[in-house]
């Protein structure tokens, strides 16, 4: 009886020094552990652009940090999500430095589609939700998590049609002028071409025309745009309808409908 | 009677008076003012999950009067069940210091709220079972004192 009496006290002694070495050591290498947070990049890629968040941990402490994740999901107001993109390093051993980069693939093309087309001519914002999380000694998991709000500058804000003049051009044509405007808040310049097919109220197309625009970001815009139709065509031109817009670029083909009169 | 009262006082109660004395001061010392004295001081408070100082008197407090009473009534059933009181009381305030061995800390840093999650619950197993085995270890001599005792009974 007294050997296991003995025996169980050297146990416990041993194991509260064990825990006590752990909690001071675990305290100190937190200490230790740098993590440096460089500024947001901005590169262009094939399909859009790519926001890269490059960081770097310096472990010095005690102990290990295993399977450091970093997870962000960007969504758009109405919760459907338009990104979500994972970093994952699965070991940083005591002593070393680790340098990794985040990088958020936007593709405009998703975005710009006819599912987001409220994005295109409203200013809007991004929910972006972050997680982060590590094992720390392969002991004590720790995660993180934070909601940022992200400004979204619609490329084609306050887009507006002005009212439709038509006048003679020759004996066969009629050249009617579509006054249009809009602001770039988009963070990237809008150059493409941009394309018109306006239907009178009876879904009936009436003529097609196309321009190219060139607008830096955050400026205005402001033509007339001339779109030419044959004499029988306009005269099934009605006080109010539809016209379709296509705007087209390398990068990404946007479209949507847009009412007159 | 006088005599053995004097007798009792100056071989037995006097030295473990002393003696709970010592321990008393010697685990304020290591449970409170050493561990105040490692911690770093530039930590800021919003990112503790508890004000540890606070705590840290709680668990220092809690550990004096059990080192205390335990020396006083050592190799006593007393001092047993008092180890063992001990064992339960610090196993209770782990718990209770710990959420249950996840701690969860909102901060604000400039604008945005960060939710921060602390797993150690490997950390408070490791507590508990150091505090199960003082728990037997106990048993286990309270057992042996109650056996002694039975075996000094004089049956002539």
């Amino acid at each position: 009886m007294n050997i296991a009496i003995r025996m169980l006290t050297i146990t416990t002694i041993i194991l509260w020094i064990v825990i006590l070495f752990f909690s001071v050591t675990a305290v100190y290498s937190v200490m230790n552990v740098g993590i440096n947070i460089g500024e947001v990049q901005m590169l262009p890629s094939s399909k859009g652009i790519i926001f890269s968040l490059p960081f770097s941990i310096d472990n010095n402490g005690y102990y290990e940090l295993a399977d450091l994740n970093l997870t962000t999901r960007v969504t758009d107001p109405d919760g459907t999500v338009l990104d979500l993109t994972e970093t994952f390093v699965p070991s940083i051993p005591q002593g070393t430095n680790v340098n990794a980069s985040h990088t958020i693939p936007i593709d405009l093309d998703t975005i710009m589609s006819m599912d987001h087309v409220p994005l295109l001519l409203n200013d809007s914002s991004f929910n972006v939700e972050i997680f982060a999380g590590l094992n720390f000694a392969r002991t004590v998991p720790v995660q993180l998590s934070a909601n940022i709000t992200m400004p979204w500058g619609a490329p084609f804000a306050h887009f507006s049609v002005g009212s439709i003049s038509v006048s003679p051009y020759n004996s066969t044509h009629s050249e009617a002028a579509i006054p249009v405007s809009f602001e770039n808040h988009a963070i990237l310049d809008i150059t493409g071409t941009l394309k018109l097919e306006f239907y009178n109220n009876s879904d009936e197309p009436i003529a097609s025309g196309m321009t190219a625009i060139s607008v830096p970001s955050q400026q205005s815009y402001a033509d007339r745009l001339l779109v030419y139709t044959r004499l029988h065509d306009i005269s099934k031109l009605t006080g109010s309808g539809n016209i379709h817009m296509i705007f087209e670029n390398p990068m990404f083909t946007v479209e949507w409908w847009e009412p007159y009169g | 009677m006088a005599e053995l009262d004097s007798n009792f006082v100056t071989k037995t109660v006097l030295p473990r008076v002393l003696k709970a004395a010592v321990w008393g001061t010697f685990t304020f010392v290591m449970v409170y003012y050493l561990p105040l004295m490692l911690i770093p001081k530039d930590i800021p408070q919003n990112i503790l999950p508890f004000d540890y100082t606070a705590r840290l008197l709680d668990f220092a407090v809690i550990s004096v009067f059990f080192a205390v009473v335990g020396q006083l009534f050592s190799g006593t059933v007393i001092g047993c069940g008092f180890g063992i009181a001990k064992a339960l009381v610090i196993i209770a305030l782990f718990f209770v210091i710990s959420e249950g061995g996840v701690f969860s800390i909102t901060l604000p840093i400039s604008e945005v709220t960060v939710n921060l999650t602390l797993d150690i619950s490997t950390i408070l197993l490791m507590i508990i079972s150091v505090n199960l085995l003082s728990i037997a270890k106990n048993l286990f001599e309270a057992i042996s004192i109650l056996n002694e005792a039975s075996n000094r009974i004089d049956l002539t």
